[in-house]
């Protein structure tokens, strides 16, 4: 029974880690909350989901179908991202700190309703991109759409820090990290490095929508709210704007609920309310998460 | 500036007080002529297609009214929108107590609507009478020493404790299980049901494994499911609606449960297929009252309903013919008592109807003595629940 709380909890954790990336690559760059995100994933799982709907042609069942999903749909929530940040965010960059916060929550407010209105008020069944089959491993039952959530959401963590780390562009983005004015004065265009950001987070917001539906079968104009504030959770308990620290959260984060609902008698009611005693202890002993060093410099 | 400010406040009140005098106005010139009834459904939100049809259901019973002229008055509906949600159903309450023309209300759908709302019509002395709403304290709340208005509630379904005792019996006698396991969604409907299941099923002697509470809105219930079928029940009760039944059903069978899954009114919707795809196929389901493709007394009201409503989206949902049934006790009253409400809620009281579902009378709580349940298979091939014995 372990293995399988252990297969169940790493692939919500997958699911996690993928957007809480999106909070932390924002947070890293500009010390802001984007509350916008939770709706980024939800318009990217809608994006497949339209896709799917006007040109069944172009995502056939299987890998390729799932592929063109992934990338279509990331195109769309990164595109998205960059405009929120364009139009609700650029103008407030000097503003008082709270403003751009209240700015994203004004978005994901908008969105949402958006969606609510004009395209479904209620949940949407989402193709099964892969026929979904069952191994075994160990006694663990693991089914073809868990292995693929994981395999995706860790592949695109892969190829994630491989941009960060061994692009010049990412050396750039590290660069406005540390200090977004010195890097400006050093010939970095901020302002690009910030829209690539978010293009970034939100490709990432659209993948980890995409795996969302495809795991769980249906979606709905709400459905980024509970994930969106798990992810921000997990983000704050590995470190905000460190993005090992998001991933490591969004594992335990994931990990943790699953035991709680799985070992404890009525762990089920009490899950969340484990999970974030957990992260109230932690945060108490550690204020800055579990890997986030660079916090103090930062507010 | 402040001057302005003062200026603007003045003319925002004047406006006010001008909308509130028309609004007056415009209920006291149509008072005479037009009675609303009101409908307090989910018309949004995964509860939305069972909501629309009981919508479809009480604009068709009233349209009917009107053509047979047998009032002096025009009956008009008012539907309004809970969206499934308690704060929502208040405000919709409220909504519609402070309009004088309505006469009764037909709703809610969720039972965790009605408690609440219940109490506000009653204080504004509305009559309610519920289509879906099985928790026994949508009516028992009345009993209360701190209600407040007369006892103004009814309902046409039987309720919680009558389903989840004939559904502890069946799973008991005729399935021959002693080992259940018992999930609910933490809501007054599905905990309610749950929770009689397992006194009952417990009561003929049978031992519940494990009794869990999941989350509306969570979508992952691997971890809980993995538990559960690592204390070997023989088949798996969940109290709720359908969309957690159907994650749960379909979570189960990927994780190699094989036992059935058992459950009430609330999964028992065509939807329950879309969630659960082929994971749905029998599972029992139990219903109040008779399903109404077999009622020989609903054939006419089914055949009226496809003539007037057709199309994708406007097919018979489970509970349009409750919602038909309630409007026509309603308009019954109505005929007799006239629009005055106090007048109305005695009429309901002394309600003696033969519709579709039988012959409805209420007890003093208000609650049908009609109670018939029903249990259900599904059938995954072709989206149905035949009854079975």
């Amino acid at each position: 029974m372990f293995l399988q709380q252990l297969v169940n909890g790493l692939t919500l954790g997958s699911i996690y880690s993928l957007i809480a990336l999106g909070y932390t690559l924002v947070y890293g760059i500009l010390v802001m909350i984007n509350f916008a995100h939770s709706e980024v994933l939800m318009v990217g799982s809608f994006v497949a989901l339209a896709v799917f709907r006007f040109a069944p042609a172009i995502l056939p069942q299987g890998p390729v179908g799932l592929i063109v999903a992934l990338v279509l749909s990331m195109a769309g929530a990164g595109v998205l991202n960059v405009v929120i940040e364009r139009f609700a965010y650029r103008p407030l960059r000097h503003a008082q700190k709270l403003a751009p916060l209240i700015s994203s929550i004004g978005v994901s407010i908008v969105l949402q309703n958006a969606v609510f209105l004009w395209v479904s008020t209620q949940s949407e069944s989402f193709p099964e991109l892969i026929a979904a089959t069952q191994f075994s491993i160990g006694g663990a039952g693991v089914s073809s759409l868990q292995l693929v959530c994981m395999a995706s959401a860790i592949g695109l963590m892969m190829g994630l820090h491989f941009f960060i780390e061994h692009t010049k562009v990412g050396k750039a983005m590290r660069a406005c990290s540390d200090d977004l004015e010195t890097a400006g004065l050093m010939g970095i265009d901020s302002s690009r490095i910030i829209a690539l950001t978010f293009l970034v987070g939100g490709a990432l917001g659209g993948a980890a929508g995409v795996l969302y539906g495809l795991n769980y079968g249906s979606i709905k104009y709400n459905l980024g709210f509970l994930p969106g504030v798990k992810a921000f959770t997990a983000a704050v308990l590995g470190g905000i704007g460190n993005i090992r620290g998001a991933v490591l959260g969004g594992f335990i984060l994931g990990i943790m609920e699953v035991m709680a609902a799985g070992y404890i008698p009525r762990g089920s009611d009490w899950k969340d309310v484990i999970a974030f005693s957990v992260l109230i202890f932690v945060l108490l002993l550690r204020p800055s998460g579990i890997l986030g060093e660079k916090i103090a410099e930062k507010v | 500036m402040k001057s302005l400010n003062r200026t603007k406040f003045l003319l925002a009140c004047t406006l006010a007080a001008a909308s509130a005098l028309a609004g007056a106005w415009s209920a006291l010139a149509q008072g005479a002529k037009t009675v609303r009834i009101a409908v307090a459904m989910p018309l949004t939100g995964d509860m939305g297609t069972e909501g629309q049809g009981v919508r479809r259901a009480v604009e068709m019973a009233v349209a009917e009214a009107n053509q047979s002229k047998a009032f002096p008055y025009t009956l008009e509906v008012k539907a309004l929108d809970d969206r499934a949600d308690p704060r929502e159903a208040v405000n919709v309450a409220n909504l519609i107590t402070s309009d004088p023309g309505v006469a009764v209300v037909i709703g809610h759908y969720n039972s965790g609507c009605s408690i609440p709302a219940a109490k506000i019509y009653a204080r504004a002395g509305i009559p309610m009478i519920t289509p879906a709403s099985t928790n026994p304290d949508v009516t028992g709340q009345q009993l209360n020493p701190k209600w407040t208005g007369k006892k103004s509630v009814f309902r046409v379904v039987p309720t919680d404790d009558v389903q989840g005792e004939y559904a502890a019996q069946y799973v008991y006698s005729k399935l021959g299980y002693r080992k259940m396991s018992v999930v609910h969604d933490k809501t007054a409907y599905g905990q309610g049901l749950a929770e009689q299941f397992k006194k009952n099923f417990e009561k003929l002697g049978g031992k519940v494994n494990s009794f869990d509470g999941i989350s509306i809105g969570d979508k992952d219930f691997k971890a809980l499911l993995t538990r559960i079928k690592s204390t070997g029940p023989e088949g798996i009760y969940f109290g709720g609606v359908y969309t957690e039944a159907g994650l749960l059903m379909k979570q189960g069978r990927e994780l190699g449960i094989t036992v059935p899954f058992v459950s009430g009114d609330g999964a028992k919707t065509p939807t329950l297929f879309d969630v659960a795809g082929a994971a749905a196929e029998g599972s029992y389901l139990t219903i109040t009252g008779i399903p109404v493709e077999y009622l020989a007394t609903a054939k006419d009201f089914i055949a009226n309903y496809k003539k007037r409503y057709s199309g994708p989206g406007n097919e018979l949902k489970p509970f349009d013919h409750f919602g038909y049934e309630a409007t026509r006790i309603a308009l019954e009253a109505l005929k007799k008592s006239g629009p005055d409400r106090a007048k109305l809620i005695n009429a309901l009281h002394q309600t003696k109807y033969d519709g579709l579902l039988g012959t409805t009378t209420f007890d003093a709580k208000g609650d049908t003595l009609n109670k018939i349940i029903t249990m259900t298979k599904a059938s995954f091939k072709d989206r149905s629940f035949p009854p079975v014995k």
